[in-house]
């Protein structure tokens, strides 16, 4: 964590190639939890289903426990 | 009938041309900005036949997919925010074609326009608390003599106050934490805490926060949740980004 501390202390200050947003890996968990529940909504013509996102996350969460488990066995 | 539709990404300030002819997104397709008012919407291409209700539907509950357009989604925010202010929109927003993406921007215009004002040169910070396993649990060794239920069972409920005490304390620094931040931050936002089977951690998670910090005050913001970090025994911080405003974009209410 002190890496990502001291790049974020460096940041306005920052070349291009170094930039505090671009190219640091993220989990996708946390991406998630920003996209599916947050973000500017604006109904679109093709309505979905994301104010239901407790059925994406159980979905989801089946998804990720059916992945870890062939990982590990 | 077409066979493709509009995918939105965000609501930016102007951004130049220039910047946006290596950005590609979802699929590879590349980016384009729709200008309307002095806002423009960034969008790409996309196949109605991964993007169309149905398709979608059935696509987000596949866990490749809904990574690759997350993180194209990301890439795209990301690239733009490091240019201009940026309002990131809810993944897998879509719209027929470009007049209807152009016809729901000019709908929003205000109030998009004063999200950006809101926006405007700051960025994310995501503090996740996690509480530590009881390391203390040792503290009541198996002094019961055997055959002594009466003591066995005075000495469950001791170890199970204990417990209960001990998260007790740990969900009160989670929230000393949040305050504290949020003291630092312009604004704070709880996620719902992960999952253990989400998080990929057995500790419990006590707090999944945003807060929307200034720019020229983030290493201040980072320092102190450095320092946080360091400070607390009975629980974990764990700082992610810097983000793009993802969990602050939200318009007002009209």
């Amino acid at each position: 964590m002190t890496e990502l501390l001291e790049n974020a202390s460096a940041r306005p200050s920052a070349e291009p190639d170094e930039m505090a947003l671009a190219g640091r890996p993220t989990s996708l968990v946390d991406l998630l939890d920003r996209l599916l529940v947050t973000g500017v909504v604006l109904s679109g013509d093709v309505t979905i289903a994301l104010a239901d996102v407790d059925l994406v996350t159980i979905k989801l969460r089946a998804l990720i426990t059916t992945v870890r488990g062939k990982d590990s066995a | 009938m077409t066979d493709s539709a509009t995918y939105l990404y965000a609501i930016t300030r102007p951004l130049d041309s220039r910047q946006l002819t290596t950005l590609k997104g979802i699929g590879g397709a590349p980016v384009r900005a729709l200008a309307d008012g002095g806002l423009q919407c960034l969008v790409s291409t996309v196949p109605l036949a991964e993007f169309g209700e149905e398709p979608l539907q059935h696509n987000l509950g596949d866990l490749q997919w809904l990574e690759r357009t997350a993180r194209a989604h990301d890439a795209v925010v990301r690239a733009a925010a490091e240019q201009v202010t940026t309002a990131p929109l809810r993944l897998a927003t879509v719209c027929t074609d470009d007049d209807a993406a152009l016809a729901r921007l000019r709908e929003l215009r205000d109030r998009a326009a004063s999200l950006l004002d809101r926006l405007d040169g700051r960025i994310e910070w995501g503090v996740k608390v996690f509480a530590m396993s009881p390391a203390d649990a040792r503290s009541q060794p198996a002094a019961v003599g055997a055959g002594s239920g009466t003591d066995y069972l005075r000495v469950r409920r001791e170890q199970a106050a204990e417990r209960e005490r001990a998260s007790a304390a740990a969900g009160s620094q989670a929230e000393s934490v949040y305050r504290e931040l949020a003291g630092a931050a312009v604004a704070g936002r709880r996620h719902r805490p992960q999952d253990p089977q989400l998080s990929g951690r057995s500790e419990p998670m006590l707090l999944n926060a945003a807060f929307l910090v200034d720019r020229n005050r983030s290493a201040e913001f980072a320092a102190l949740a450095g320092r946080l970090a360091d400070d607390r025994g009975s629980i974990r911080v764990e700082v992610t980004g810097p983000w793009p405003p993802y969990s602050f974009a939200v318009l007002d209410q009209t």
